[in-house]
């Protein structure tokens, strides 16, 4: 093990070098990327960044930070949430390997996005010592985020594919708008965490990627250049583009997904602690996957 | 007070180098960080061909310090565009929104991460007490403060390469493009 990890440092630090002598932004290179500023026939992605980010992301960041769970505030005072008796008979729904995963990516996710917070807001913080160290963690803790993401993404995609029931669950948000518990006839798992799955994962991807281009700057990647026709440097940009406008969306529904399993239907985040799940929330909220597992005589 | 400037007369600018090699040696940067780089175009393409001098310009307006998430920029008085290496966290944002390419990153922490940012500072050191040990160690030479002119200026042997506020420059130009009768 330990000699796998000396041969992968060195290999980032030969690679590393190997950037410094053929640099593709300081070397050659440097021409075509200043070239690319702002002409006539370019995508202006240089002053379109300079004002993304000068004026609106970090603006766009405080509203879903204080806006989604202020929402989320008014929605436990006036509906409430939804309170199952967890006494009843149980199933097996999530195995040690499930949570495993799902847990490295919730932990992952704990510090990826404070972290992610304080770069954002690094001027708040008065930039410095902190302010590094939050970047420094949020590249870290890309990692075991970029492991669990494909065998995450594999375990649960066939429960994740979108049916029409879905259609009739965003027409009422999944009966939580009302205090009854009406029936909701989805599958194992119901739109709104399909969309979950689906933003965590292909935009956990995207920051992954965009992430990484960011962190290794200077690299070389002649198929991106020939396909999308952007210099380096425009490469760059429209990596910190997507890298935090995909943030707002991973953002506002992590809080979102750690609102609902842990305030809106009381004890649902035992599921995925324990593995079980409880009879009648899954009678209420997932029909359809209920009907399922009677036939197959669980609980 | 006008704005201090950069200016590189591409017609006289011979691609040889001094501006970068001085800035680099008088700073005592590390290697593999330059911060003033000559380049050129339609290399070997005769009437075509040209060079010029290119490090950070001082914008008047510089992207790098409205794009900043910790704010470590600073412009002074006199138009100099300058960073606090103490604040910067190394995150590559003053380099995207660079039209110049100038921002540069010496990889020193752990794993290749980034650290402070350097570029050029006109020779006007940074943030810390003038001529201090601290500041030389961070940003090199306060050539400014001496009342001396900018080390790549200082040296270039064809005098391509203007520096001094604004007016001076230009005035200095209009005299040599009325003098040749091209280069406006």
């Amino acid at each position: 093990m330990r000699k796998y990890m000396t041969l992968f440092i060195a290999a980032l630090c030969l690679a590393s070098v190997a950037y410094a002598t053929d640099s593709q932004i300081w070397g050659e290179m440097r021409i075509q990327n200043i070239l690319g500023y702002g002409q006539e026939e370019s995508w202006k992605l240089g002053p379109l960044f300079t004002l993304l980010q000068s004026k609106y992301f970090a603006w766009i960041f405080l509203g879903v930070l204080l806006g989604v769970p202020l929402v989320f505030f008014l929605h436990y005072k006036i509906v409430g949430p939804k309170v199952f008796p967890h006494s009843h008979n149980k199933h097996y729904a999530f195995n040690l390997f499930h949570r495993t995963v799902h847990q490295i990516a919730a932990v992952s996710f704990l510090v990826l996005l404070p972290t992610g917070f304080i770069i954002v807001f690094g001027d708040f913080f008065g930039g410095g010592t902190l302010v590094r160290m939050a970047k420094n963690l949020h590249g870290l803790f890309t990692i075991p985020f970029a492991i669990v993401v494909i065998p995450m993404a594999l375990m649960w995609l066939k429960e994740a594919l979108f049916n029409l029931e879905d259609v009739k669950w965003f027409m009422i948000l999944g009966g939580y708008l009302s205090k009854e518990k009406q029936i909701i006839n989805a599958t194992q798992f119901n739109a709104g965490q399909k969309m979950w799955y689906w933003v965590a994962i292909l935009g956990g991807i995207t920051m992954i990627l965009s992430g990484a281009f960011m962190f290794f700057l200077d690299f070389k990647m002649e198929m991106l250049h020939n396909i999308t026709g952007l210099s380096q440097i425009d490469l760059l940009r429209v990596a910190a583009i997507l890298h935090n406008v995909m943030g707002f969306a991973v953002v506002a529904l992590f809080i979102t997904h750690v609102y609902m399993s842990m305030f809106a239907i009381k004890g649902a985040v035992h599921s995925i602690i324990t593995g079980y799940v409880e009879e009648e929330e899954v009678k209420i909220l997932h029909n359809a996957w209920y009907k399922k597992l009677k036939e197959k005589g669980k609980f | 007070m006008s704005r201090m400037k950069f200016y590189c007369d591409d017609n006289r600018c011979i691609e040889c180098f001094a501006c970068s090699v001085a800035c680099a040696e008088a700073h005592e940067l590390p290697t593999g960080i330059s911060r003033r780089k000559v380049i050129t175009l339609f290399d070997g393409i005769e009437g075509k061909e040209v060079s010029t001098s290119i490090a950070c310009m001082h914008c008047t307006d510089a992207p790098c310090e409205q794009v900043c998430p910790v704010d470590c920029f600073y412009i002074r008085e006199d138009g100099i565009v300058l960073h606090d290496k103490e604040k910067c966290i190394g995150c590559g944002y003053c380099l995207y929104a660079c039209p110049f390419g100038a921002p540069q990153f010496p990889r020193d922490g752990a794993f290749g991460a980034k650290g402070a940012m350097d570029k050029c500072t006109m020779c006007a050191g940074g943030p810390l007490e003038t001529n201090s040990e601290k500041e030389r160690h961070l940003y090199g030479q306060n050539r400014i403060a001496e009342g001396r002119v900018p080390m790549c200026a200082a040296v270039c042997s064809t005098n391509a390469l203007l520096v001094g506020d604004a007016e001076s420059v230009s005035t200095i130009y209009r005299k040599r493009v009325a003098g040749r009768g091209k280069g406006a």
